[in-house]
């Protein structure tokens, strides 16, 4: 007894925040740039699949899906929609219609936060999971690989986190800087160099681009397996695989190839073996849980 | 209105602080509103609203309603100074005190993509009415705002009468005991504007509404107290009663159809009586002006006999002019005068 009235009780506490949250998410969807986005996902996947059906092997394909959210445009995607909800024209919907009821703040930006999260992760599974299905299961014209069950969770989940970290970030700017267009521009112009200042801290192993290279590897693991077997497991077409995205990037970068290293670098030869599963979520986990305390902490301090 | 000290307490019983809570659904305390060291939107108010009544929030554009309302509400920081709702600190993530409040925005922004039933058990939702509560609620809010016929059509399509109505629907789905309704006639036709202010006569019985206005004969129709904030200072709080006696303005002005010559002896009878002044208005009018002490309805009793007596014909009879208005303006003028001084 006692129980279901705590549980009835818990369950009305939680009520504005569910609201706000399907109210979000509804809004979300009958946005044109989540549908664009939806289908031009959904589109590019099948090219992908379609493309390399008989080159790469499972883990070098399944990688290649999960390139587009790591980078420029995606990035962009999912920046704007985590920058827009408590900022711009909204911003008098919102005093007016939701924070004048009985909500907190707390309350009304974790309830936003999460829509946009749960959105972006639908779009990102939904495009990538069937994708990734068809590929283990079909049989394809290419060398058998050794994709694991808890590789390709663990590939799913980094890239997960990725997203997650980026809405927030766009969650941040958006309620410390207020104009939308702004809040995205500056972000552009912080996440554009990322690399490089990672590189100058020696965290290039968070970096979108060394994620991407080591996705394959990270596809192969096995989760009682040291990842000392598992780079073993890296095959030749990993590299022509980098060696586009390394190319890609720089493109966008206009950054110059590196010259031949004459001391082993990070990720060399396909090796990866500075990627840690630990230390990447910490990496992007932390730093998330940051921008939405820190994004909290503005927005109850702000007038609207 | 005498503002009561937290130390006060009285011989048995609770403080005095806990007494105005009892007694007052507002009372703010030189309350404060800056923006960025520019502006002052809000000038050390204290302001203190009584429960159970009708307070008109009167003020040229820009004195500062909007944001008073605001600060109440939590939706903005005040600067410094205080504000209680039923004796509740009011901030950012005071729950408890929007629970206890119904806002009605200027013109409110609604979600346009939403139909009116799916906007207010949104609020529902967010005021935590159970569904078995929540969906009776909403229809008799619907039908008494006259929205009944409008539940299919997206709130993007209502005309801004529709909006406001929507809007006061939907102050009231978590049936609060206090309403601040910011310029609720604003942009209403006739009808729209009678019914909005039969409601606040009507939902004035039982709730505190604190009306935001500078309609001056709406709030001559519906409030009991008046609050006057010019340039963001609180120039006058009082009933109504109070600020129309701020005005000593006892003329009576009589319409009258007749012989002009029977008009011009009836003004000479009245200002024969002891402490009345009459004069005649453009041949067909007298206008009568009584002095203090003088008992009004025994002067008007025989202003009326004799009219009678002239064989006049009474058309209609005119109270002085606008009295809130003109106090209002007065007031106003007053403060503009003195504002060196403060």
């Amino acid at each position: 007894m006692g129980s279901t009235v705590r549980t009835l009780t818990l369950g009305m506490k939680m009520t504005p925040y569910v609201a706000i949250l399907e109210h979000d998410l509804r809004g979300l969807w009958q946005s044109w740039l989540v549908r664009l986005w939806l289908t031009t996902a959904a589109l590019l996947t099948l090219m992908l699949v379609a493309s390399n059906w008989s080159k790469f092997q499972d883990a070098t394909l399944i990688a290649s899906l999960l390139f587009p959210h790591l980078v420029f445009p995606w990035f962009f995607v999912v920046v704007v929609l985590g920058v827009s909800p408590v900022s711009g024209s909204r911003a008098k919907v919102l005093a007016d219609g939701i924070l004048s009821r009985p909500v907190s703040r707390y309350e009304y930006l974790l309830a936003a936060w999460s829509s946009r999260v749960l959105l972006v992760l639908s779009v990102y599974l939904v495009t990538t999971v069937p994708a990734i299905v068809i590929v283990v299961l079909a049989k394809r014209p290419v060398p058998a690989d050794t994709v694991t069950a808890f590789g390709t969770v663990s590939a799913l989940a980094v890239v997960g986190l990725v997203l997650t970290f980026l809405v927030s970030l766009g969650f941040l700017a958006g309620t410390l800087l207020r104009k939308p267009l702004l809040a995205a521009v500056v972000l552009i112009f912080l996440w554009y160099p990322v690399g490089l200042v990672l590189n100058v801290f020696s965290l290039e192993e968070l970096s979108p681009v060394s994620l991407s290279r080591a996705m394959s590897t990270q596809l192969r693991q096995s989760w009682r397996e040291t990842e000392a077997d598992a780079k073993g497991k890296a095959i030749a077409e990993d590299d022509t695989f980098a060696r586009q995205v390394d190319h890609f990037l720089g493109v966008f970068s206009n950054a110059q190839s590196k010259p031949p290293a004459t001391t082993p670098d990070f990720f060399e030869g396909g090796a990866f073996d500075d990627f840690s599963l630990l230390r990447v979520t910490l990496g992007y986990g932390a730093p998330t849980l940051l921008a939405v305390v820190l994004a909290m902490l503005f927005f109850c301090r702000r007038d609207l | 209105m005498s503002v009561m000290r937290d130390g006060d307490r009285t011989p048995d019983g609770p403080t005095a602080a806990q007494k105005s809570a009892v007694e007052l659904a507002i009372r703010t305390e030189h309350l404060t509103k800056i923006y960025g060291q520019r502006l002052i939107a809000v000038n050390d108010m204290n302001l203190e609203v009584p429960r159970g009544s009708v307070f008109g929030l009167l003020g040229p554009n820009g004195a500062g309603k909007t944001t008073t309302l605001r600060l109440l509400l939590g939706l903005q920081r005040p600067t410094a100074g205080r504000a209680e709702v039923f004796g509740k600190s009011c901030g950012p993530n005071a729950v408890a005190v929007r629970s206890q409040i119904g806002y009605l925005p200027t013109n409110p922004e609604l979600p346009e993509d939403l139909r009116p039933i799916e906007y207010l058990d949104l609020l529902g939702k967010l005021c935590r009415l159970p569904r078995e509560v929540r969906q009776p609620r909403i229809a008799s809010l619907l039908r008494a705002v006259g929205l009944l016929d409008a539940t299919d059509q997206r709130i993007q399509t209502f005309s801004t009468g529709m909006c406001t109505r929507l809007g006061i629907a939907a102050s009231l789905v978590g049936d609060p005991p206090l309403l601040l309704w910011d310029e609720p006639t604003a942009g209403l036709d006739p009808s729209a504007r009678r019914f909005t202010l039969d409601l606040i006569r009507e939902l004035g019985k039982t709730k505190t509404i604190v009306v935001a206005t500078h309609i001056l004969s709406d709030i001559d129709q519906i409030c009991d107290h008046l609050g006057v904030m010019h340039e963001g200072r609180m120039i006058f709080t009082g009933s109504t009663q109070e600020i129309k006696q701020r005005i000593c303005c006892d003329d009576i002005t009589l319409e009258l159809e007749g012989d002009p010559d029977h008009i011009g002896r009836l003004a000479r009878e009245v200002t024969n009586l002891e402490g009345v002044e009459a004069r005649v208005i453009d041949g067909q009018a007298v206008r009568v002006r009584i002095a203090n002490g003088r008992s009004r309805s025994l002067v008007l009793a025989e202003i009326l006999k004799s009219v009678d007596a002239c064989g006049l014909s009474l058309q209609a009879i005119h109270s002085g002019q606008n009295v809130t208005e003109n106090a209002y303006l007065q007031l106003l003028q007053e403060d503009e005068a003195h504002g060196f001084h403060r």
